[in-house]
């Protein structure tokens, strides 16, 4: 059970208000201002009788502490404290006291004569007296909900080896489609709810901790050991309250509370073990197609001679031939076996570097936390360490220390203060060319273009690697290992998180709350890179590493980010019953939120780098010969506006409420004018109605709500998007401007997102026994339109640049999502609860403002009418008569027609006649065996899912064992293959060994896998494959050997052990299907959404193994 | 009861939130912290600084798919004009179409249907691999700042000569991007106004008309100018400091009226078919040529610096055709091709090739003509007083951004040579033979026939100029697109050395308007059509 209540956000600051308060005569006014609200409270009157009494949890008989006692029509209340007890002055008069709190049924007695009043609270047991606050604002029970709010408590996650949150929610929203962008430690996932909304800013939520915004720290910083609770909103409807930057939906994170009571102190150790998934099984083929002699030696065509490493550079010397489009080459000599290190200039070795480089590695969490507290105050301190080697041999680690306390006060009757600090320290050495937060990734690709005979961990006659062995090796090769010995990164972050919070409540009307949050992060990168000048491959090949240097002497070159983020929020909350507070007989309560809102964010990038560093250590930058400061980059964006919202309730029955959010940014400049997005929402309990108790239906649902939601939401422009700018560059001695490429359009305007949803919450009554004791239903419908979206549309190049910011699209989108929560069974030793969550979503392209209705952007095109994010490309056919979708064949027919393009008759190899269907289910050419690709674009298809279907079940036995696992079934979903096709192009692809039969002929054709590369059509339907997939994201066994060993005074002793990622059913060929292409993180960039559903290079999740121990004293 | 009213609360929250809000407005006030704005350009420091990087910076690089005119655009050229050769250019868009080999069997091309239908498959509009995109974006990118630069020079308060010295700069450069316009695409689009386009497509030579009219504005304010102080100081401004050593200094007014004299008569012989040139033709460009650039002349040269914010060591034709001799060079390779034309015993090749065993490309399903014996030697080998093609050192490589002396003098002798002034023509080439150190015996005066000696002129204009850009113009004039280069050197797939292969390249002559235009900005009434009929 929750002390929830409290929750409500408090927070903030006047001390900390903000630079622009500072200083300024309106700040002491200002501040006089609260001080009034808060001294001008009601001093109570004369205290006559004094009423005592204890409540207590029905089912426990524990005392509840944080109870609420009103004397019913006054403001005269209390709070129980931590045994559960109260005391209370009332008048003489006798009266009714209420005694609520979140959670439990509210109870009312009359105290009569009595001086002692006791009371047991019932807890609500349906799920819909959970009580949340994300969107509302204010804490609503589910019940009363109008929009769908999915939660996940510290309980409920995953006890699986999951380092950051938002690995862990995979599965269990709704709605929210999370995958992997890069599988490097630290790295953040790409999250997306209810579908696309906007371009402009990618596909990211909100996140919110405590109350405000965390605008500078990443989700996958936030150690999952230091969550009490995560609730997420998707949407506009639910959003709205949020203003401009909630349009993506919300993420609210709740840390860890202390509860009244005892201390206790929580211990937890986990070791777990991971390995890079492959799951469809992604290796390069065994064999060759080089020219050989007779005696096997792949020979060099110019000289005869047989290839050979020269052992000084490594370099292959010479050349070799093949020829994968000639119609009878195939793939049928065997590299040699892996035997051993020295590698004949006779023989090319098999190298599994898919096995050399992925290796499993370790990730070792530890968490500590002290919590406690009484009626007034209480705390949590919790301290978490997680260290995570990378996957990729060679590579770095990440390391992540996390501080988190949550303090609270309640400094005088009803104001409370709290704050809320979390300190992370994050130390990351994962190599910067492997991580795609730097648009890179470039160790994997250069590692999956390389032939297979290439010994990257060869060490040259001064035993250096080498970076480059020639284009024998493949022109697109390099050797991460030549990477790792002379560069090293080191990523340093500390974030803080700092949140406070006032809140004071009147016994009656009126709360407020202030909330300050300020989230700095200070990141500096140092990627250090040794003088290649005396590796001897390095200077045959002109090939070393570097980042900025053009040059192979080395560089330190230094990247620091800072950003400070601020969210202050100021809220008031009044409330009125009719019947109480103004005796009407009309059951009607009013309660009014007014909220103004307030953030900044300020964000710095300065990059320098010192190059040419000397041979003899240490590597200190400022012995460096050259230096260059290539980034120094500012920007400050600011937003602010207030919330107003009425909602009125009738009885426990039905509500409705309405409001509208303005905001003001900076985007737009002073002066400009505001942007206002209303919202409202209703909901009705059909079983709250008179008379459902006592109906036919009262017995089997227990439960039942509908309910519907509006809301409106725009999304800004980024910070300078309308702000247009020259270019300036030093060129030597001279100052040049000059128009940029990319330009900004100070006609831009807010995009703007209008979300409708509608949904049911029921319980259903299920069987009477141990079994399907209850069927807990939630159902939502939404439907948005984004309207002006922003996006960097292509200008014609004779305005003189590339791109310009434009309100260029709109979009409609509609989904489902439904969630079931079953007792499946609940007997005297036995539990077993199973929620299944199912969603769907599609967007469509409204429209374009364009002439064309179009707008072509890398392999996508943007079309009226189509789903977004829809691939174009060539098809390969299965029929040779396969017409188009305009009625021809896609083949000619014969050669007396003319091709419109060259308009000469086609000739006899470009006609029907000259292809069959190979038995791949392709249709070849019979002479050449290449596969027919038509020329035109056509679309391949939506790569979002037809849906997202999870089952989540949890099963205990007695109170020390426990069994539970999720499935995650992703129906529907699509992937393009770059990885793959990439591979095809120089023969390395395993697909080459399958063999198959043309016109007679069997045999593992290379033309065929080579004419199915093809770069001037590039991408195929033949690379578009089917990335649906049943996995087995999480098992886990926990045992509590604390209830067995009852003497040792554990509150918890656990052992867990689980899995994740174990099992995985695809048809996907690739190492994972659920990766995106590293531009789907990109936040700020244009293509980020776009890049959804390509796999180019990108790593995959993990299959991990995890042991963990948790400790309760 | 003491409860405050919560009508007077309510009054205190409003009260709040509006000084809050007020308090805030000054905030929103954000400005762009990083980077000038267009009203730092109303200055003149700012006009000077806008008009310097719309020639070194806009009109070179800065597109949106990246690359830059001296090593994109130029290597394309270099390309098709088979100076250099590349198997993994756009996946192989610069594969001939066919060639036939000494033994007469023919190596078809890797593409189904040659290398047009190739190219328009990549003429799509959201591409990287569009080759025709390039050209087209640097030099509208170029005239488009020179646009808003001739608009914002009005309101500036500087002297007139000083403006004057801009404006010719501007028509200048102006006549430059749509004489590179009408020599490469089909159709182009003439835009004169600042920020604004249009959709009438006009074709080449009307685009060639307008650069006319522009070098002939230049050179009115220019013969105005008369190396006024002013014109002296603005210019110097005008030059990036990195480009003034060797023959970058600053253009006297007549220089550059001279230089504009050769950039006329390119636009002439490099648009015409050799074979149907006039007489006339022949007289204006040798008219115009022996007023075009001379040897002591300075010209626009560009260099690269240190912080590669120009030019980076790597970014030019022969820089990227350096590379590894065990990789046959760099991205680019030496063509075989270029190294047939030069004469025995030229210092010129031997100061800066290195013969090595032939490299053959792997991967033979790409093109033959990418085999070679030769790769290019940085800083050259040290035989005094001859041409390096490549020297990598910061600010070493003087590179030439409009046009040379020896661009002018070899189209001199070509004129001279095609008017009957053979020997005068021969003389010409020995000329320049001497200037670049080839060490070779004279031509003039060995009474060589009219063939003999447009075949000196052809070789030397290959060597001469190599991976200056001009290689696909002077193969588009002299026939070779359509009919073929004969007698061609060719390395086939056994490393057998052919001396009399003949390489079919069948590529446009003019290349289609690039799609990333028309999708957006679909030619309107009155355009000629934007793709060429071939």
């Amino acid at each position: 059970m929750k002390r929830v209540y409290e929750s409500s956000w408090p927070d903030l600051p006047i001390v900390q208000f903000r630079r622009c308060y500072l200083g300024r005569s309106v700040s002491p006014w200002l501040f006089k201002l609260f001080i009034i609200i808060f001294i001008a409270t009601p001093g109570y009157s004369q205290q006559q009788r004094l009423i005592t009494g204890k409540v207590t949890h029905k089912n426990d008989g524990i005392g509840l502490p944080g109870v609420n006692v009103v004397l019913k029509g006054t403001a005269i209340g209390t709070a129980t404290d931590v045994n559960g007890s109260y005391t209370l002055s009332i008048g003489e008069s006798s009266g009714v006291l209420i005694f609520s709190f979140v959670g439990f049924e509210t109870h009312e007695i009359v105290v009569g004569g009595r001086s002692t009043v006791d009371v047991l609270l019932v807890p609500n047991i349906t799920q819909l007296s959970e009580v949340t606050i994300t969107g509302t604002g204010v804490p609503v029970e589910r019940r009363k909900l109008a929009f769908a709010v999915e939660s996940v408590t510290s309980s409920q996650l995953p006890a699986t080896p999951t380092s950051s949150l938002d690995q862990a929610l995979i599965g269990r929203i709704p709605g929210a489609q999370i995958s992997s962008i890069d599988g490097t430690p630290g790295a953040e996932m790409s999250i997306m709810l209810r579908g696309i909304n906007t371009i402009n800013r990618g596909t990211m939520p909100m996140i919110m901790v405590d109350g405000v915004q965390m605008g500078a720290t990443l989700i996958s910083s936030i150690d999952v050991s230091t969550i009490d609770k995560v609730e997420v909103i998707q949407g506009a409807a639910a959003s709205s309250i949020y203003g401009a930057q909630g349009a993506n939906g919300v993420i609210q994170i709740f840390t860890k509370r202390g509860k009244a009571g005892k201390m206790a102190i929580d211990f937890t150790a986990g070791w777990s073990r991971s390995e890079q998934l492959n799951v469809g099984g992604l290796r390069k083929g065994m064999y060759h197609a080089f020219d050989t002699n007779e005696r096997g030696e792949v020979i060099d065509p110019a000289t005869g001679d047989a290839l050979v490493q020269n052992p000084e550079t490594l370099l292959y010397e010479g050349s070799a031939g093949f020829n994968l489009l000639d119609s009878m080459s195939t793939m049928d000599k065997p590299y040699g076996q892996n035997c051993c290190r020295v590698s004949s200039p006779t023989q090319l070795n098999y190298y599994d570097h898919i096995k050399t480089f992925f290796r499993p590695a370790n990730l070792y969490n530890t968490s500590i936390s002290l919590s406690g507290g009484d009626a007034r105050y209480d705390f949590n301190i919790t301290f978490a360490r997680a260290h995570h080697q990378s996957n990729f041999d060679g590579d770095g680690y990440n390391e992540r220390n996390s501080l988190v306390s949550n303090v609270g006060f309640e400094i005088l009757k009803g104001l409370k203060l709290r704050s809320i600090t979390q300190l992370i320290f994050n130390r990351n050495t994962v190599n910067i060319w492997q991580k795609q937060d730097f648009g890179l990734g470039l160790n994997s690709f250069t590692l999956f273009q390389t032939r297979p005979f290439a010994d990257f961990e060869k060490k040259d006659t001064q035993g250096n690697y080498a970076s480059y062995y020639g284009s024998i090796v493949g022109v697109n090769q390099f050797n991460p290992y030549y990477e790792y010995q002379y560069a090293r990164t080191m990523d340093k972050k500390i974030d803080l998180i700092q949140n406070f919070a006032i809140n004071y409540a009147l016994p009656k009307y009126a709360d407020f709350e202030i909330l300050y949050g300020i989230n700095y992060q200070d990141q500096t990168v140092e990627h250090n890179v040794g003088s290649q000048t005396l590796n001897q491959n390095s200077i045959a090949s002109g090939k070393f590493t570097s980042w900025i240097n053009f040059e192979n002497t080395g560089e330190i070159t230094t990247i620091e980010k800072t950003r400070i983020f601020e969210n202050f929020r100021a809220r008031s909350t009044f409330r009125f019953d009719l019947i109480n507070d103004f005796n009407s007989s009309l059951p009607l309560q009013f309660l009014t939120d007014i909220t103004f809102d307030y953030r900044s964010d300020n964000f710095h990038h300065y990059g320098s780098s010192a190059l040419g560093i000397p041979l003899i250590p240490p590597p200190v930058a400022t012995n460096g010969s050259l230096f260059k400061i290539f980034e120094d980059y500012n920007e400050e964006f600011v937003t602010y506006g207030y919330f107003v919202n009425q909602r009125i309730e009738y009885k426990e029955l039905a509500g409705i409420s309405g409001g509208f959010r303005t905001d003001y940014s900076s985007a737009f400049g002073r002066g400009s004018d505001p942007f206002t997005f209303p919202r409202a929402d209703g909901f009705f309990r059909i079983s709250g109605l008179n008379g459902w108790d006592g109906s036919r239906f009262a017995n089997t649902i227990l439960e039942w709500k509908i309910r519907a939601a509006y809301g409106e939401a725009g999304i800004q422009p980024g910070p300078f998007d309308r702000y247009v700018t020259l270019t300036p560059r030093t060129l030597g001695k001279s100052n040049a401007l000059f128009i940029g490429n990319e330009q900004s359009n100070p006609d831009l305007t807010v995009e703007v997102s209008k979300e409708f949803e509608a949904g049911s919450d029921l319980i259903i009554d299920g069987l009477k026994g141990n079994w399907l004791r209850n069927i807990n239903i939630s159902v939502s419908w939404w439907k948005r339109n984004t309207e002006n979206l922003i996006f960097s549309a292509d200008a014609p190049p004779s305005l003189g640049i590339g791109t310009i910011i434009d309100n260029a699209l709109s979009l409609e989108s509609s989904g489902v999502q439904l969630s079931v929560t079953t007792t499946l069974l609940k007997g005297k030793s036995w539990d077993w609860n199973l929620t299944t969550n199912f969603s769907t979503q599609t967007t469509i392209l409204k429209d374009v403002k364009n002439a064309s209705g179009e707008i072509a952007t890398g392999n996508r095109i943007l079309r009226e009418g189509e789903k977004l994010g829809e691939v174009y490309g060539s098809l390969m056919l299965a029929n040779v008569d396969q017409k188009g979708p305009d009625g021809e064949y896609l083949i000619p027919l014969d050669t007396s027609q003319l091709n419109p393009e060259t308009e000469k008759k086609y000739g006899p190899n470009e006609v029907q006649s000259a292809y069959e269907v190979a038995s791949n289910g392709w249709v070849v050419h019979k002479g050449s065996k290449q596969p027919f690709i038509t020329n035109g674009k056509y679309s391949l298809g939506d790569p979002n899912p037809d849906f997202l279907l999870s089952f989540i079940s949890d099963i205990r036995f007695r109170k020390f064992l426990s069994f539970s696992f999720q499935l995650d079934w992703v129906q529907g979903a699509k992937l393009y293959n770059y990885t793959r096709q990439w591979m095809y192009r120089d023969g390395i692809h395993s697909d080459y060994e399958q063999p198959f039969t043309i016109d007679g002929q069997t045999g593992a054709w290379t033309a065929f896998y080579r004419g199915a590369y093809l770069p001037a059509r590039w991408e195929k339907n033949y690379f578009y494959e089917d990335a649906s997939f049943v996995r087995l994201r999480n098992v886990a066994v926990a045992i509590d050997l604390s209830t067995l060993m009852t003497r040792l005074k554990f509150n918890r002793l656990q052992l867990v052990i689980s899995a994740r990622n174990l099992l995985t059913w695809t048809r996907y060929s690739g190492l994972d299907p659920e990766t995106n292409s590293y531009g789907a993180k990109n936040r700020y960039s244009g293509s980020s959404t776009l890049a959804r559903g390509m796999d180019e290079n990108t790593l995959g999740n993990f299959r991990t193994y995890q042991l963990t121990l948790n400790i309760g004293l | 009861m003491n409860t405050m009213n919560a009508k007077n609360q309510n009054g205190f929250i409003v009260v709040a939130v509006f000084v809050l809000m007020t308090s805030c407005q000054d905030e929103l006030d954000v400005i762009n912290p990083n980077e000038p704005t267009p009203e730092n350009a109303l200055t003149e420091l700012g006009i000077i600084g806008l008009a310097q990087g719309a020639v070194y910076i806009n009109g070179q690089s800065d597109s949106k798919y990246g690359g830059n005119m001296q090593n994109t655009v130029l290597g394309l050229h270099e390309l098709m004009g088979d100076v250099i050769t590349s198997a993994d250019h756009a996946g192989g868009a610069y594969c001939p179409d066919s060639i036939t080999l000494d033994d007469g069997s023919i190596l078809p091309s890797i593409n189904d249907n040659g290398q047009v239908a190739y190219l328009r498959e990549y003429n799509i509009a959201s591409s990287m691999a569009n080759v025709f995109y390039y050209e087209w974006a640097f030099m509208y990118s170029l005239n488009a700042t020179l646009n808003d630069v001739l608009a914002t020079l009005e309101a500036i308060d500087i002297s007139d000569e000083k403006k004057n010295t801009v404006r010719a700069w501007c028509y200048f450069w102006k006549g430059y991007a749509y004489s590179r316009v009408g020599s490469m695409y089909y159709a182009g689009i003439i835009t004169n106004e600042a920020y604004k386009t249009n959709d009438v497509y006009v074709a080449k030579e009307r685009m060639l008309e307008e650069a006319e009219k522009y070098f002939i504005l230049a050179e009115e304010q220019l013969t105005v100018l008369a190396d006024h102080a002013d014109y002296l100081s603005s210019v110097d401004k005008l030059v990036p400091s990195v480009c003034k050593p060797g023959k970058g200094g600053v253009m006297t007014t007549a220089e550059w009226i001279r230089h504009i004299n050769t950039l006329r008569a390119r636009n002439l012989l490099v648009n015409t078919r050799t074979s149907v040139m006039t007489t006339d033709q022949w007289t204006k460009i040798l008219s115009l040529t022996s007023n075009g650039v001379r040897e002591t002349d300075n010209t626009f040269t560009l260099r690269t610096d240190e912080a590669g914010q120009l030019l980076s060591i790597y970014n030019y034709v022969a820089s990227t055709a350096f590379g590894p001799t065990s990789d046959g060079g760099g991205f680019y390779k030496i063509s075989e091709r270029l190294i047939q034309e030069f004469k025995p015993r030229d210092n010129r090749l031997m100061n800066n090739f290195m013969e090595i065993s032939p490299w053959i490309d792997p991967q033979r399903d790409r093109t033959t003509t990418t085999n070679t014996r030769y790769v290019l030697l940085e800083q050259g080998n040290g035989i005094p007083g001859v041409l390096v093609y490549l020297d990598r050192g910061i600010g070493q490589q003087e590179l030439y951004l409009s046009s040379t002396y020896e661009e002018n003098i070899l189209m001199q002798a070509e004129a001279n040579i095609n008017t009957g002034n053979i020997d005068a023509g021969l003389a010409l080439i020995d000329g320049l033979r001497n200037y670049q150190g080839a060490g070779l015996p004279s031509v003039s005066g060995t009474s060589l026939v009219l063939d003999e000696a447009k075949e000196e002129l052809r070789r030397e204009r290959r060597v001469a100029l190599a991976f200056r850009g001009f290689a696909f113009y002077d193969a588009r004039r002299w026939g070779v697109l359509e009919n073929g280069r004969k007698g061609s050197v060719v390395i086939d797939f056994e490393a057998v050395v052919n001396t009399n292969a003949t390489v079919y390249y069948g590529y446009l002559d003019y290349w289609d308007v690039p799609i990333a235009e028309s999708f957006v900005n679909p030619p309107g009434k009155g355009s000629t059509s934007i793709t060429n009929p071939k």
